[in-house]
């Protein structure tokens, strides 16, 4: 008897599975791709990388997309002529419309993407024969932080033990090396060249070490300038207004920070729980920015209009950073019963020292970013009975980071997706009974994300004592647009170096007021930028003095590595008080991960000119 | 069960299968042509129904759809981006376009592609022709001409590729392939032999062609399918090649002709277009037979024609010579004479059954038939057979 | 054929293929078959070689060369002790089912593996595989039919397909393949000796009558004797004369030295042929004709299909139309017939025979230009008929045989202990008369060659690729062993194509008793190392 066709379990290319770690190697080349690329190169790898996966067959991928590749590579090359854009336009779009399957048709839509993406870059190329002016590659981490805090040298610092240094390292360019060291989200780590061997460098981790070994507020404070005898204002005393507040005060610039709420750190205070952020090392943040130079701190004063124009009146310049203070509410039936509050409302009062009581009780809360997350999380500490979160999306929608769903899977918190809040239903006491949902299936990406339609299903509804909307924060901006600034969709609108638009001609804004909520590293980046300009604004230039210097390198360590993680409290044990979770790193594990860096400061681009994004 | 009785049943059955035809029909409009094809129909089917005229360059009827070349691409209301007509199914109320602007500029950019996708070999055979349409010598120049594609500037590639031969049929070069695949269809999805395959994968990619110096290792069976389906001839009989290029056009006055007609060898019945030029034939092709549908094997494509011309052919009867007891020539009375004379005298003498007559199994049925009438009515003999047992 | 190779392909659940090896001897039928079970139809192979299709088939029957009868028998004996029989098929169409039924009783699995050297398994697979298909289809081939047991054989398949209903529908029918491109054609005009065009018997005084009135003349009243009965009729001095048109019995028939001592004996003998073959340089006289390219004409092919022949080119100066020369005989011989076109004597053709009545070249250049005309066609209106038997019967109802296993004529012994059979190979045909003019099939396959088993040639000491003496009791041939293990052992295969060793000095004339094919298929033969 003969068989049709003997079938084997062993893959029809034996390539194939090897092709497995090359695939891997090949997305982290990708991923590592440094910043400062020229787009148009970057888009030629693209076509390149599509061509290489056409099966050959059809013409416009087999035969298209190498000639697409290889004319965007002329372009890249400057030598092209303006003609050709218009070709690879055509020929991109007969790629697009005709490829038989998405290797030839995306590749194509990718580059045309990309065509009006950059189209200035792309004119560039063909007509001034030229790149983008004055742009290169530089240090992926220190230009993937918003503030440029110069992290190889910390890193290096942190290697050879001296952890002070390392903390002023940072403070050069930071003044809140422990909030960042717990809390930041680490847009250093995204571009991390280590990522071409193994993984990205626990940067904030190693962080973390330095700040635990050298507390912020025990490492004297750079030396501050000469007293210039100008004032300036600080509205909000939240992380943009005490950056600011610091580099100024170092200036010798006399400064005055208004606070409406009792204690200083703003969001990092009355927005982040003191279990993933502990107020006793916020303090050593707060105090190490204190002692910089003359700082003035009045709390508990509200600023309304009247008050604004005195001030602008009075200092020869404001920084305004009042960040985002306004929970924004759901226009659901029975948003206003009792048992909803925002999440503004709920971490504002811990901040204070204000913990709520929820033994035995349903908490949900609505929302899919880390404020929701840090609610639910707050809610188990405080004894609710069941905590669950409702979410239009997909888990892996939610904008929170991963790792803070993770924790507060693990810490008991369900997870109720695809759920959009309908109704609230309210007892006769007026008080929350429970949460009604639409259970929603995902749908088309919109604007960059897969959108949430309603599905043909019955309404869930989630019984709730207390329901805590986490879903955005706006801005409380009415005072001063009474003094003229300008807003656009409730941010204040400014400039690229931060002078506010309208209103008195001294004042500057920054921080999540005037880039709607972000996070704390992009307020911190604000601060410093606003200091620099209020300085140039008061007819100076300072240098601020950076008594530390990065060790040499070593060579770098080619050994692929795993990358050490932070490991947490046991759930069981962290979820029933509020101190911190997170451990950090063992003295080898540091050594190990501080072993990892590539040291991009000295090697590559980094010593080339425009290599550093570096303030003198 | 009696025919009259199955009469009322039949008519209902009869009606059944109308409806059933009608429900498997569907109804579209191709440029505002409306017209009405059996479901399963693809939308290239339904052109050539509403007789417009679709490009197609890799599409073989019953061969190959692999939709490559992507020169039948069509709009479709309410669709995203064009549809290859060749490899889409006709749907109800579908409104085609067969040709825009946009889709005219993407065939001819496509086309341009493929042409210069190779070296100037390709280039140049691919343009051979810039006024008449009947001159051009291969379906993609034909193609070319009907695009108005004109000879490309730039190549893709400029290195010469050695050419894969060493099967005293069948060669292959690939400098004049352009990837279409329909070599890979004709092998594989209507030969069946499976022994033409593509090689290197992706943008490289290339027909392995059995024809290399290893041909007596592979399961090629030289049909020839491959090279009948080649539209740039780098799949090609190399015989044809000699013989074409031996009978130049036009020499006798007279243009290269096809004649359709049937295979002198098995009994499967293909149908061939043999392929004239100067009163000699140069190359025999599959025609769409209903036994064959389109397909030859090696000796219906190449073994069919060469013993035409042999010089080794009979040119006058030959008679033997009582004396020497060798054939001669002689004159076709002579010899029909001497033929009649003792037939007739057998016949006369010792009856007809002392003559035999035997057919032949490869003849045609009007030989056959005046053959068995001559031996019955002249031979007076019943002893006629063919080869029909041996 | 009773179907078609349309619906056979496209339709048939099963393929039984039987003593043919289509991949070489009717390649595009193999292609198309090679499409079938790329499909999803079932094979099975009932062939003593390991044939190319052998490695597709679901089953492979290795059966012995001549015992054919003996496994159909089995298998109708197993399909209908299996339950598989087609009873309402059997009641309302067959007759004799009775009788039959008691004959292949004693064709038990056991008995009948025995006799075929198969496995019972693999025989009651094959039975429940043919017999379970909604649609099964016989092909078979000159393996069946070459035999002493040769018409025996075709009917105990018939059997098979008629104790299942698989006849008169599509992908089904009993479907023998007709070996050269006219064959049914030649059978169809008239070309036996008990037969007038269109299978009208010689004997039958109606018919005489007719082909007499049409013809003008009286016509011989008795049954003539077949083509392969005529040779020791030629010996024993009985027929005289022969015309031989077109045919090189030499080479393509069995026991050359006894065709050649035939042919010596004759008065007087005619050849017509476009070459100077084998055959007629024994000839008085050789007539010139003209082949296939250089006439107008039809074909009809294996399905009964008639087709159209062309002329594309002049034939050589000195030739003449085959029918011209005929036709100057009959009016030199006496008969008064006129120069008729070929589309002329097609419409003679119509006008006596009713299976062709239908068919003219004005029909077949025109409407039919693609499909041609499957016979019966019974008017000028009719479309042919692609499968036979759909509602009935052509003699109403279907008889079973009782054909009985008989063994072949001449098996091997101690003396000559290798069966020989014979065939074709994919690059010639036949006598190679035409494929031989083209350099390259030769350059592919151009000599003489013997199949050998491995463990055989081992025994003999004979190598792949040497020169071996191959002996039979009538004759004697030189030629190059091929050592595999596609025949069994005991088993050897020869090609008859090629002049240098051509297996036909070898063959055994024995016939059949009924069509008096001859015994191609099994002779004994001896092998020697040279």
């Amino acid at each position: 008897m003969g068989f049709l066709s003997q079938l084997s379990i062993a893959p029809r290319s034996a390539a194939d599975a090897p092709l497995h770690s090359t695939v891997a190697r090949f997305v982290r080349r990708v991923e590592a791709m440094p910043p400062g690329v020229c787009p148009v190169v970057a888009h030629a790898s693209l076509l390149h990388a599509g061509a290489a996966q056409s099966c050959g067959k059809c013409v416009p991928c087999r035969d298209g997309l190498p000639r697409l590749a290889a004319k965007v590579d002329s372009i890249a090359a400057c030598s092209s002529d303006e003609n050709s854009l218009a070709e690879c336009r055509q020929l991109a779009e007969m790629i697009r419309d005709t490829s038989d399957c998405a290797i030839g048709y995306e590749a194509a839509t990718a580059f045309l993407d990309g065509l009006s993406q950059f189209a200035e870059e792309f004119e560039s190329h063909v007509k001034l024969k030229s790149c983008e002016a004055g742009i290169g590659q530089s240090v992926p981490c220190e230009t993937m932080c918003p503030a440029h805090v110069n992290a190889p040298g910390y890193i290096a610092l942190v290697a050879e033990g001296r952890y002070a240094e390392a903390v002023n390292m940072v403070r050069k360019d930071n003044p809140f090396p422990t909030a960042c060291a717990f809390v930041c989200e680490h847009p250093c780590e995204e571009r991390c060249r280590r990522m071409l061997i193994d993984a990205p460098v626990n940067i904030r981790g190693i962080k973390r070490f330095a700040v635990d070994q050298a507390p912020a507020d025990t490492v004297p404070a750079a030396p501050r300038g000469v007293d210039t005898a100008r004032t300036v204002a600080v509205i909000g005393g939240g992380p943009s207004g005490l950056t600011c507040a610091y580099f100024l005060a170092l200036m010798g610039h006399r400064v005055t920070v208004f606070e409406a709420r009792r204690q200083l750190g703003g969001m990092m205070r009355y927005g982040i729980p003191a279990y993933r952020f502990p107020r006793e090392r916020l303090d050593e943040d707060i105090r190490g920015i204190l002692e910089s130079g003359t700082i003035t701190i009045r709390c508990e004063e509200k600023i309304d209009a009247l008050r604004m124009r005195e001030i602008a009146d009075t200092y020869n310049a404001v920084y305004v950073a009042i960040g985002a203070q306004k929970g924004k509410t759901l226009a659901i039936p029975g948003a206003d019963a009792q048992g909803v509050m925002s999440a503004v409302e709920l971490l504002g009062a811990i901040g204070d020292e204000e913990y709520p009581d929820f033994t035995g009780k349903d908490v949900v809360v609505v929302g899919g970013g880390n404020v929701a997350m840090d609610c639910a999380r707050t809610a188990v500490r405080a004894g609710a009975k069941t905590v669950s979160v409702a979410y239009r999306r997909r888990k892996e929608d939610m904008t929170a980071l991963a790792s803070e769903v993770e924790a507060a899977v693990a810490e008991g918190v369900e997870m109720m997706v695809l759920q959009a809040p309908d109704s609230i239903e309210v007892d006769e006491a007026g008080h929350c009974r429970a949460l009604v949902c639409q259970p929603q299936y995902i749908g088309p990406v919109k604007r960059g994300r897969p959108s949430p339609v309603a599905a043909d299903k019955p309404p869930l509804r989630i019984p709730a004592d207390v329901i805590l909307i986490a879903v955005g924060q706006d801005i409380d901006a009415a005072p001063f647009e009474e003094c003229s600034m300008s807003t656009t969709w409730g941010r204040f609108d400014a400039t690229d170096d931060l002078h506010a638009l309208g209103g008195p001609p001294n004042v500057f804004v920054g921080g999540d007021c005037q880039t709607g909520p972000a996070t704390v590293i992009r307020a911190i980046a604000a601060g410093k930028v606003a200091a620099r300009n209020i300085d140039e604004y008061l007819g100076y230039h300072h240098v601020l003095a950076c008594d530390v210097e990065a060790p040499p390198a070593h060579s770098n360590d080619r050994t692929p590595y795993g990358r050490v993680e932070l490991v947490e409290r046991l759930a069981r044990e962290r979820r029933s008080d509020f101190d911190d979770v997170e451990l950090g790193m063992s003295f080898e594990e540091v050594r190990q991960e501080c072993g990892r860096c590539l040291r991009c400061d000295c090697f590559g681009a980094g010593t080339t000119e425009g290599g550093r994004q570096q303030y003198e | 069960m009696s025919e009259q009785g199955n009469e009322p049943m039949r008519e209902l059955r009869k009606g059944c299968l109308e409806e059933q035809a009608r429900a498997r029909e569907v109804r579209l409009t191709i440029d505002n042509v409306p017209v009405a094809v059996a479901a399963g129909s693809t939308l290239l089917e339904a052109a050539q129904h509403a007789g417009v005229h679709v490009p197609t360059l890799c599409y073989l009827k019953e061969r190959s759809a692999v939709a490559s070349c992507r020169m039948c691409v069509v709009e479709v209301e309410g669709e995203q981006h064009p549809l290859p007509a060749c490899a889409t199914v006709a749907r109800d109320g579908m409104r085609v376009v067969t040709h825009s602007e946009k889709l005219n500029a993407y065939r001819k950019l496509t086309l341009e592609l493929i042409v210069s996708s190779k070296g100037a070999a390709l280039a140049s055979l691919a343009c051979d022709t810039s006024a008449d349409a009947n001159a051009c010598t291969s379906e993609l120049s034909r193609l070319c001409h009907e695009l108005e594609v004109e000879e490309p500037l730039e190549f893709a590639q400029v290195k010469e590729i050695p050419l894969v031969e060493g099967n005293p049929f069948l060669a292959y070069d690939p400098n004049l392939c352009i990837e279409c695949q329909r070599c890979v269809g004709a092998c594989n999805s209507a030969a069946r032999n499976h022994s033409l395959q593509t090689r290197m994968r992706g943008s490289h990619v290339l027909i392995d062609a059995p024809f290399g110096q290893n041909w007596r290792e592979t399961e090629c069976e030289s049909c020839g399918n491959c090279a009948q389906a080649c539209p740039t001839g780098a799949l090609s009989l190399r015989k044809r090649g000699r013989r074409a290029l031996a009978e130049p056009e036009g020499r006798a006055g007279e243009s290269a002709h096809t004649v359709r007609t049937t295979c002198p060898h098995c009994g499967v019945g293909c149908q061939l277009e043999l392929e004239v030029r100067n009163g000699r034939i140069v190359s025999s092709k599959g025609a769409f037979g209903a036994s064959n549908r389109g397909l030859l094997c090696v000796k219906g494509r190449s073994a069919s024609f060469d013993f035409v011309s042999s010089p080794d052919r009979l040119t006058t009867p030959l008679v033997r010579n009582k004396e020497t007891g060798e054939l001669e020539s002689s004159t076709w009375d002579e010899a029909l004479r001497l033929v009649a004379s003792r037939f007739s005298h057998l016949r006369d003498e010792y009856g007809g059954r002392s003559i035999a007559a035997f057919a032949c199994s490869r003849s045609t049925n009007e030989d056959v038939y005046l053959f068995q009438k001559m031996a019955r009515v002249a031979l007076q003999t019943n002893n006629v057979d063919s080869c029909a047992r041996v | 054929m009773t179907n078609s190779i349309d619906d056979i392909v496209n339709d048939a659940d099963v393929i039984m293929l039987v003593g043919s090896n289509p991949e070489e001897a009717h390649p595009v039928i193999g292609m198309r078959i090679r499409q079938a079970v790329e499909r999803g139809c079932r094979l099975i192979v009932v062939d003593p070689r390991k044939i190319g299709l052998a490695a597709k088939a679901d089953i492979h029957l290795r059966v012995r060369p001549g015992t054919n009868v003996a496994f159909a028998n089995g298998m109708v004996n197993l399909l209908i002790s299996l339950g598989l029989a087609d009873a309402s098929f059997v009641r309302e169409r067959t007759e004799g089912f009775g009788i039959m039924q008691a004959q292949v009783e004693e064709f038990t699995p056991d008995y009948v593996a025995r006799v075929c050297g198969i496995a019972v398994q693999d025989l009651v697979a094959a039975a429940k595989m043919y017999g379970t298909a909604e649609r099964a289809a016989i092909l078979y081939c000159l393996g069946v039919t070459e035999h002493t047991t040769g018409t025996d054989g075709v009917m105990a398949l018939s059997n098979i397909a008629m104790v299942t209903g698989n006849l008169g529908k599509p992908g089904a029918g009993m479907n023998p393949l007709r070996g050269q491109n006219n064959v049914q054609g030649a059978c169809d005009m008239g070309a036996g000796p008990d037969d007038y065009p269109g299978y009208q018997k010689v004997t039958n005084p109606a018919a005489r009558k007719k082909f007499e009135q049409a013809w003008g003349v009286p016509l011989p009243e008795w049954s003539g004797t077949k083509a392969t009965e005529c040779f020791p009729a030629m010996l024993a001095g009985e027929i005289k004369g022969l015309y031989l048109f077109g045919e090189d019995p030499v080479r393509t028939d069995p026991d050359t030295h006894h065709v050649l001592r035939s042919l010596e004996a004759l008065d007087f003998f005619v050849v017509q042929d476009l070459f100077l073959t084998e055959t007629a340089k024994l000839a008085d006289v050789v007539l010139p004709g003209r082949c296939y390219a250089e006439k107008e004409g039809t074909f009809t092919n294996t399905e009964r299909r008639v087709q159209r022949v062309r002329k594309a080119v002049d034939g050589p100066e000195g030739s003449r139309l085959d029918t011209q020369v005929f036709t100057e005989v009959m009016n030199r011989m006496g008969y008064a017939q006129p120069e008729l076109s070929a589309a002329e004597l097609m419409d003679e053709i119509a006008s006596l025979t009713p299976t062709y009545a239908g068919i003219h070249h004005a029909r077949l250049d025109g409407e039919a230009y693609d499909r041609g005309l499957q016979w019966p066609c019974l008017d000028d209106g009719h479309p042919g008929t692609p499968v036979l038997h759909i509602s009935s019967f052509s003699g109403s109802v279907g008889a079973f045989s009782t054909p009985d296993y008989i063994r072949s004529a001449e098996l091997p012994d101690e003396e000559y202990p290798f069966v020989l059979m014979t065939g074709r190979v994919l690059y010639q045909y036949n006598a190679c008369a035409m494929t031989g003019r083209t350099e390259e099939t030769s350059e592919i396959e151009g000599s003489s060659f013997i199949e050998i088993n491995t463990h055989d040639a081992g025994a003999l000491g004979i190598e792949d690729g040497q020169r071996v003496q191959v002996t039979s009791r009538r004759g004697s041939v030189e030629t190059t062993a091929r050592v595999s293990d596609k025949t069994n052992p005991g088993e050897t295969w020869m090609p008859f194509h090629f002049q240098d060793g051509n297996a036909n000095w070898l063959t055994h004339a024995a016939l059949d008793r009924v069509s008096k094919a001859p015994e191609y298929k099994v002779c004994a033969i001896k092998i020697a190392p040279k």
